[in-house]
């Protein structure tokens, strides 16, 4: 997955939308069967068969968006290997596509594949973006990983690499006292799930580091809930910092440098952030009430976190060492669990309301803006998706089984994620290069 | 324990004793109930004699309310008895709380009932602390009376 024989085509900035704006109508994108060179292999793991199951990976990438509408594969629109870099515009926007994405798979001398994509703009009838991989047959998903990604930034203008992704959550088996909980990272199209702990222990909140490999999460292992930090190839695991105290709700820096989190003293709670390679924590807050879902902005400077030091819990902001700490919400009921989005435009929370429930919402950093996304009444722990403009979330139903969902912040419906087992605390990876 | 050892060697030999002479029905001075020892006594007469293992919060707060003071009253007064015994006071959150804030007030309730079992004289070193969070519910449900059995410390003997 290394050699890229074209260079990202920078995106025209006037495809930028705004966030959280009126929900727009989703685009109509064309993915029409991926093609091959001439006179290639037709049999069975062979660069046609690659190019059709790569095709319709694309379009379930992007059928998974609340932007994209994709019409195909259909095997009736095959199109010649030269009409990759030179589509007949006019036979796509006679399906009422805005986009279009085409693309070829080729078998290289050496056993691997190139597959190249292409997403053009129908209307004008311009290129909007090419990328390219040569890759091992094993690799040809997380190539057509990166083709969905560079069709949704063309679209949206969101950030590149949204569907490269991994997912960690708490998969749940049995329920009530009977429950189960055990750590699981999977690829954010649901694929390649495996297990980071056995279930021998309960365990909450998992987090995976940006550099990807650790995941940090609270476990009851040796009855005192404390902070874990387990390499998921390797699953070697230490605690994050020694100590006889509860720790929890540990969050990554964005360079993966530091972990912030929270640590209990008697009745009262604190934020402190320690070195993801351990040593010395430094305190952060030294209030007597809860501090804590301590979440750092996207360029480190900053720290986003709930506290109840004026009654009931509402969002903090302070500089990321500690200093000018400053309430952003006043509104009834409590927030809670607040993150920062990777645009560094929104901060997500949980928000219980008396009577209703708990809901997803977002605010602007400096307070204003605020709007809630999910209609409840079991929904928490929100998480960014790495476009920042949906977030996956946990939802309860009547049932008192957790799912995972994911809403856009444009609006629209909650819509399932689907799970080999009901599912809680859900944490969405950045883009994995 | 001794004691209790003994009765049920005793309790062996009577049966032993009538297995070897049919007909001639004993009358049998043990009482049926089941013999606890060790530990299950402590918590059996623990339970007995303090009321309840149990103490609830209302609301968000980790705030003893009178009932939650009479109860921990009784259990000081069985743990200044039982110098030898350590208890692990458990709080636990209300499962509409959300998952990390729930860990810190599970450990708050905790905190509350240690304090106040130290304040009637049970010796600190009699006591430890663990919160669950909002995890191992107690009652399932999201109705406001299942979500308030949810709210709770409870006293757990370890030794």
């Amino acid at each position: 997955m290394t050699v890229r024989f074209a260079p990202l085509v920078p995106i025209a900035l006037a495809l930028l939308a705004a966030p959280a704006a009126a929900q727009e109508p989703a685009s109509v994108i064309a993915v029409p069967p991926m093609t091959t060179p001439d006179g290639s292999d037709r049999g069975a793991g062979g660069p046609a068969a690659i190019a059709w199951q790569a095709t319709q990976l694309i379009a379930s990438d992007l059928r998974s968006t609340a932007e994209l509408v994709p019409v195909g594969p259909n095997q009736k629109d095959y199109y010649s290997y030269p009409e990759v870099t030179a589509p007949t515009f006019s036979r796509w926007r006679a399906q009422g596509a805005k986009f279009l994405l085409t693309g070829f798979v080729r078998a290289n001398s050496d056993g691997r594949f190139t597959v190249g994509c292409y997403v053009y703009d129908v209307n004008k009838g311009r290129e909007l973006g090419r990328i390219g991989f040569a890759v091992s047959s094993d690799d040809w998903r997380r190539a057509a990983h990166k083709c969905s990604g560079l069709a949704y930034t063309a679209a949206t203008g969101a950030a590149a690499g949204m569907f490269d992704t991994q997912i960690a959550y708490v998969a749940e088996t049995g329920a009530g006292l009977t429950k189960v909980k055990r750590i699981a990272v999977m690829d954010s199209d649901g694929n390649n799930q495996r297990f980071v702990t056995v279930g021998d222990s309960l365990v909450l909140t998992p987090r995976l580091s940006p550099r990807g490999g650790d995941v940090a999460y609270v476990s009851f292992v040796g009855g005192l809930p404390h902070i874990r930090v387990v390499d998921f190839d390797s699953n070697q695991q230490r605690p994050l910092v020694p100590t006889g105290g509860m720790t929890f709700a540990p969050r990554y820096s964005p360079d993966g440098n530091r972990v912030a989190f929270s640590m209990q003293q008697g009745p009262s709670t604190n934020i402190y952030v320690v070195s993801s390679a351990g040593g010395v924590p430094q305190r952060l807050t030294a209030s007597p009430g809860i501090d804590t879902s301590p979440s750092f902005s996207p360029d480190a400077s900053q720290i986003v976190f709930e506290s109840d030091r004026s009654g009931a819990q509402q969002l903090y902001v302070m500089d990321a060492n500690g200093s000018g700490q400053h309430r952003i919400t006043f509104g009834g009921g409590w927030y809670a669990d607040p993150v920062w989005s990777p645009d560094g435009q929104w901060i997500a929370f949980t928000r219980r309301i008396p009577g209703v429930g708990t809901r997803i919402g977002v605010i602007k950093p400096d307070g204003t803006g605020e709007q809630l996304l999910t209609t409840g009444p079991g929904d928490e722990s929100a998480d960014w998706a790495p476009s920042s403009r949906e977030l996956i979330f946990e939802r309860t139903g009547l049932d008192g089984r957790p799912a995972l969902y994911r809403v856009a912040i444009g609006g629209g419906e909650a819509r399932r994620v689907a799970t080999p087992q009901a599912g809680s605390d859900p944490d969405w990876s950045g883009v994995i290069d | 324990m001794r004691r209790a050892f003994a009765l049920s060697a005793l309790l062996l030999c009577a049966e032993a004793a009538s297995a070897q002479l049919p007909g001639l029905r004993r009358r049998d001075p043990v009482p049926v109930a089941p013999v606890l020892v060790g530990i299950d006594a402590l918590r059996a007469d623990f339970l007995a004699r303090a009321g309840s293992d149990i103490v609830y919060f209302g609301g968000d707060a980790a705030v003893l309310t009178p009932p939650a003071r009479m109860t921990l009253a009784a259990q000081a007064a069985w743990l200044r008895q039982h110098p030898e015994v350590v208890v692990r006071i458990e709080g636990y959150a209300d499962p509409s709380d959300t998952r990390d804030h729930a860990l810190a007030v599970g450990a708050r309730r905790a905190e509350e009932v240690r304090s106040y079992l130290v304040l009637l004289g049970v010796p600190a070193a009699q006591l430890t602390t663990l919160s669950w969070g909002k995890e191992k519910v107690a009652v399932l449900g999201s109705a406001p009376a299942a979500l308030a059995l949810n709210r709770r410390a409870v006293t757990v003997l370890v030794r």
